[in-house]
């Protein structure tokens, strides 16, 4: 009897507890709803935060390649100067986002003087650049671009994602110099391993030739198609959460900046792209150590300069295990992986960026930066 | 905490949408790595990619037709953009040389810092 009074008297107090609940709930809802009918009129009428704008002077452009210098922002910056290659799908601005929130500023205040190496679309008539274009010709240029520039010989190299992979083959020819660091972030190396890619491009069913011989160069439709297909229901998902929280305005000017950048998807030039597929998809010729670029050898085996492998946990476009064979296979003596919290994009922007992986590069490359 | 997270509805529609998403995705990749999605999903690539060729092609001579500037004539024009944009890129490199040397022969400019930082030492802040 005693027992059932008290079950009684706690469903009694937890009835009443999930009636206040409910109320306050109802109303904060409803004070959200209001909210989200302003602030959706608001999203639609408006453009989104203005990317990419720390001070920068262009040294150079040519073609699909852009090569710029930042301002600097600290009285005193270190010896060797950084230059960073960007993934050749993505625009370099996921790495300058808005103030407190960019990477390049993050540097620039640590005493660095930086360098971006960035892509425009190729043109149609640049369907004929190839992986020697990118690796013997682009890169080299901007190194001794940056080099007269700076005045100084040696330069630290931080290639994200495929513009880790450039930097890789690059460093793996010019492994005499000037490179004197390297830092990679989420950079396959085991092409196997980026299982869906391996199998969207399987040499049984997917015609190369044919498709490049057609369209020139590889529409950014059909890349960006192949990046959502990974996880097809993550865009739908998104969507309802910005409605749930666009009242909330940091998490509206979050959306805007990371989904302008993820759908701002470059075009791949012809023959680089028929490259990657036959020598990196279908013959894994990076982790097999037979790459060639232009006739030349190009083996990871062969870098020497200390190198810094930044790799996340949640990566869905390169997992840990297409990239963890980049760092025991390296001839370095000075070499580190390390594996942060976050996805393949917030490894690199936003705040989980912010406290992980950017104090932690300062960190790394401060010392071996004088 | 846990009681009164799991009375809220609209936690629960949240962890409801995550969780759906989650099981989608995952459901999804498996289908996804079968040589029989790869086989469907190329011949479906190759037909769009053809229609789009013949399409553009098509679409090319019906700009013509109507004296519209077509995509060829769009991109000439961007490219002549793109040179005189160089060219500019040029002249405000040469300005920037200039104002280097002029920097050097101690008259106005913008002077690059010194390369001359250090690292900070182990347990305080580099300014």
């Amino acid at each position: 009897m005693n027992a059932g009074a008290a079950q009684e008297r706690r469903d009694a107090d937890n009835s009443a507890f999930d009636f206040a609940s409910v109320q306050d709930r109802i109303q904060s809802e409803v004070q959200r709803a209001i909210q989200r009918s302003i602030k959706g009129v608001e999203y639609f009428s408006t453009s989104g935060p203005m990317l990419g704008s720390t001070p920068k002077d262009v040294l150079h452009a040519r073609g699909t390649m852009n090569l710029y210098h930042y301002r600097p922002l600290a009285n005193e910056v270190y010896r060797v100067p950084v230059l960073i290659v960007m993934a050749t799908t993505n625009r370099g601005y996921i790495l300058d986002m808005v103030p407190g929130m960019s990477f390049i500023e993050f540097l620039l205040k640590r005493g660095y003087d930086v360098y971006m190496l960035d892509w425009t679309a190729p043109r149609p008539e640049e369907r004929s650049l190839a992986m020697e274009d990118y690796v013997l010709d682009f890169i080299p240029d901007c190194v001794r671009r940056v080099q007269e520039d700076s005045g100084e010989q040696d330069v630290s190299v931080i290639g994200y994602c495929f513009g880790g992979v450039l930097s890789l083959l690059y460093g793996s020819i010019f492994n005499e110099g000037p490179m004197k660091n390297l830092i990679c972030f989420t950079t396959p190396v085991d092409f196997r391993e980026m299982k869906l890619f391996a199998n969207f491009a399987d040499r049984r069913y997917f015609d190369v030739d044919r498709l490049i011989d057609s369209v020139g160069n590889m529409p950014p439709e059909m890349i960006l198609s192949s990046f959502e297909m990974l996880r097809p229901a993550s865009r739908t998902v998104s969507q309802i959460q910005l409605w749930e929280n666009i009242w909330n305005d940091e998490y509206v000017k979050s959306y805007r900046m990371f989904d302008r950048w993820a759908t701002d998807i470059l075009p791949l030039a012809g023959e680089y792209f028929r490259g990657i597929t036959k020598d990196l998809m279908w013959d894994n010729k990076l982790y097999n150590g037979t790459m060639t670029v232009g006739g030349r050898k190009a083996d990871i085996a062969d870098i020497k300069v200390p190198i810094l492998h930044a790799v996340a946990e949640h990566d869905h476009i390169v997992p840990y295990e297409a990239a963890k064979h980049l760092i025991p296979r390296v001839a370095s003596t000075d070499k580190e992986e390390v594996m942060l919290k976050g996805g393949h994009v917030s490894l690199v922007a936003g705040p989980n960026a912010v406290k992980r992986l950017w104090p932690k590069l300062d960190t790394w490359l401060a010392g071996r930066s004088t | 905490m846990a009681d009164k997270k799991s009375s809220d509805p609209v936690a629960l529609w949240q962890q409801m949408i995550g969780e759906m998403e989650k099981g989608f995705n995952a459901f999804a990749n498996k289908a996804m790595v079968s040589p029989e999605f790869s086989r469907v999903l190329n011949q479906a690539g190759g037909l769009t990619a053809g229609a789009q060729k013949q399409f553009g092609d098509l679409m090319e001579k019906y700009l013509v037709s109507m004296n519209l500037p077509s995509r060829a004539q769009m991109i000439g024009v961007a490219d002549r953009l793109q040179s005189i944009e160089g060219q500019l890129n040029e002249v405000k490199a040469m300005l920037h040389q200039m104002n280097k040397g002029a920097a050097q022969g101690a008259v106005a400019g913008t002077p690059r810092p010194p390369r001359t930082r250090q690292p900070p030492s182990s347990g305080g802040e580099k300014k």
